[in-house]
């Protein structure tokens, strides 16, 4: 896998979270956990009923929802920080993928995973490209493929594209909302193994939310969400 | 500062105040996207809305060129009228309308108008200040050419001595205008009166042949054949203006006891302060009335600068209508690209470049329709001029200016300053909702 990706040697973050509490506007309480603790490099999945708090958790995982704790990854604690910083600490530690991929279709597969470069300072901008087209390539959309435009994709293609983009600014923690809900099953299987065996290559640590037992099988813990509490915690069946 | 600003040439004065104008946008533009290439996404987005963007250009553009269209033509019909009649310092009449004899003395539009004896006459060729008094005589044509009877001297003054061939010797040789269908060598016949109404045989017996080819002046009279003014009289059976026996004279002096009349003296003097005294000495009531062409327009002028100005003021509020309309699109577009903003904030875009892509997307649409709205202006303008110089024959030119590109550059700073409106309303937009959405 070294060989194939080069750099990709990539440590994790480790979670953690206390007394964690996001709320509505009008003051519901949306998701509550009093303790969370994640090792760097874990693959964790997290399932539960719709509506449960699932999404929820993961987008405050990744500071994109104001809420009241803590939520540390390795020594930064995200809700401390300013809307910016907390962009700035996204950019450099957390790739996110979404169940209908989220790219620009008028832009080839290369521009879409190296989509960051583009806020990048103008020094990291070429090496983050490289990084890209390497992500691309193992994900097998390298070549000429990476100059074709996105909207030519099949699904699975376009998922992989969104993974490549995920993983392209080598960060820590790859955060996933059910990535494989919008693919057919052959798609979503091949999709689960370049995902897995890219976040276990360069020791990310991964979570996702998901309905999809298979790809909920292959993580190290599955968390479950219940009515906007942590409902239970275990290791997944082999 | 204003001495400074004083000293300065007319052109490094526009092309400051131009600078000036654009500074905001520059200023704007550089802080906004200083250390970001959103040109991908930028060409993303305008592509993905192609048919709404094409749409917002194609107002500004048509918005813009009316403006400059506006200015542009209103200019060159300014300077066009001006230079024709340039080369009438004072016109002497029958009192009236000065509009009236101006029309027909400068740009050769047919009137009826009362004449002015021969002793009048005499006595402003007889002034000590005048160099050419012109008696004019109108009313035939020949085709679309009206023909005009005058003296050699005023012939000389209008074409700047710039005569292909020659002058006229005698009373059956004609000089005609650059744009009359006639070459030098050919013969003719005038048609009495005009248009429509001329009757083309009344003066069978008058065989005229052209021996010069006057410059062109960019004027109506580029269009006019001129005679010596006995051949008109002749023609039309009023005699030659000149006593029996000096019956083969061309040119001044008349004898006024001969004298015909003439509608209009168009009158010239050496110097310019003697314009004026010979105006105020030939503004006599209900005799005669002198006036200065040029003052005639500037009067003119004045009357249209007011239209100018309600109609600049139209064109820049139609440009503001539409640079809003344009922004509301904006906060509209930015909807339906709102998702797109989420997932850049999601990858941890820093918000100064999502801000950046929607400016520079509204940003792009501006100046690409303000850069079309300027070739539709000068395209435009270009037509209308073409148009109205081939209806009055008056040379307008209608070239681009420094005051159009001031109004441009005034409307691109104004309007790039407002799309920071759009682009700061879309940053509040909460992401997580958009990324569910």
């Amino acid at each position: 896998m070294g060989r194939l990706i080069k750099g990709l040697l990539t440590k994790g973050l480790a979670l953690s979270i206390s007394d964690l509490r996001v709320s509505a506007p009008r003051g519901r309480v949306l998701l509550s956990i009093p303790a969370l603790e994640v090792p760097a490099g874990a693959l964790v999945g997290i399932e539960g009923p719709s509506g449960a708090g699932k999404s929820t958790l993961l987008y405050a995982l990744a500071g994109l929802l104001e809420a009241e704790g803590h939520i540390r990854w390795g020594a930064e604690d995200l809700l401390s920080l300013g809307a910016e910083k907390r962009a700035r600490f996204r950019a450099r530690s957390i790739g996110m993928i979404f169940q209908d991929f989220l790219l620009f279709e008028e832009l080839n597969a290369g521009d879409n995973a190296a989509l960051s470069a583009l806020f990048r300072p103008r020094c990291d901008r070429a090496a983050l490209r490289a990084q890209a087209a390497e992500r691309l390539a193992f994900l097998g959309l390298g070549g000429d493929i990476s100059n074709r435009p996105v909207s030519s994709f099949s699904g699975g293609e376009r998922q992989r594209v969104a993974i490549a983009r995920a993983m392209a600014s080598e960060a820590p923690v790859l955060l996933a909302d059910e990535p494989t809900a919008s693919l057919d099953r052959a798609a979503a299987d091949r999709l689960i193994d370049d995902l897995v065996t890219l976040a276990r290559a360069s020791g990310t640590t991964l979570i996702v939310v998901s309905h999809d037992t298979a790809l909920i099988s292959r993580m190290d813990r599955v968390l479950t969400i219940r009515d906007g509490g942590l409902a239970g915690d275990r290791k997944a069946a082999a | 500062m204003s001495a400074l600003w004083n000293g300065l040439s007319a052109l490094t004065q526009d092309i400051v105040m131009t600078l000036l104008l654009l500074l905001p946008a520059l200023i704007v533009g550089g802080i906004v996207l200083r250390g970001f290439a959103p040109w991908p996404l930028v060409r993303a987005i305008l592509w993905r809305f192609r048919v709404a963007s094409a749409l917002f250009v194609l107002l500004i553009a048509i918005s813009v060129g009316m403006g400059i269209g506006l200015l542009a033509q209103e200019r060159g019909l300014r300077h066009g009228t001006a230079q024709a009649a340039d080369k009438f310092d004072l016109i002497v009449s029958a009192p009236g309308s000065e509009i009236s004899v101006m029309m027909a003395a400068v740009f050769l539009q047919p009137t009826d108008m009362p004449l002015l004896d021969g002793e009048t006459y005499a006595e402003v060729a007889g002034h000590e200040s005048v160099s050419i008094a012109a008696p004019l005589a109108f009313g035939d044509s020949y085709g679309t050419a009206p023909v005009i009877g005058t003296t050699a001297a005023f012939a000389r003054h209008l074409a700047e001595d710039r005569i292909e061939g020659r002058m006229w010797e005698t009373p059956h040789e004609a000089l005609v205008g650059t744009l009359v269908p006639l070459a030098i060598g050919d013969e003719f016949t005038p048609a009495h009166g005009h248009g429509d109404a001329a009757e083309e045989h009344a003066h069978d017996g008058a065989h005229l042949e052209v021996v010069g080819r006057l410059a062109a002046s960019g004027t109506p009279w580029d269009r006019a054949i001129l005679l010596p003014v006995e051949t008109i009289w002749e023609v039309h059976g009023l005699g030659n203006g000149h006593a029996p026996e000096r019956a083969d004279q061309l040119g001044p002096p008349f004898d006024a006891a001969y004298f015909p009349g003439t509608p209009a003296i168009v009158v010239r003097s050496e110097a310019l302060w003697a314009n004026y005294a010979l105006r105020s000495a030939f503004t006599r009531d209900r005799e005669t009335m002198a006036f200065f062409p040029g003052t005639v327009l500037a009067q003119l002028y004045r009357v249209l600068g007011d239209i100018r100005q309600i109609m600049s003021l139209m064109a820049l509020v139609t440009q503001m209508l539409v640079a809003s309309a344009v922004l509301l699109g904006l906060f509209i577009l930015s909807r339906l690209f709102h998702r797109q903003i989420a997932l850049l904030r999601a990858l941890g875009a820093p918000a100064r470049f999502v801000f950046a892509v929607v400016w520079s997307f509204g940003a792009a649409l501006l100046l690409t329709g303000s850069a079309l709205g300027l070739l539709t202006g000068v395209g435009a303008a270009s037509l209308l001029s073409k148009l109205v110089t081939a209806r009055t024959d008056v040379l307008v030119t209608a070239p681009l200016g420094w005051s159009e590109l001031h109004v441009l550059a005034g409307f691109v700073s104004a309007t790039l300053l407002l799309s920071l409106v759009p682009a700061a309303f879309i940053l509040r937009q909460p992401v997580v909702p958009s990324l569910r959405a």
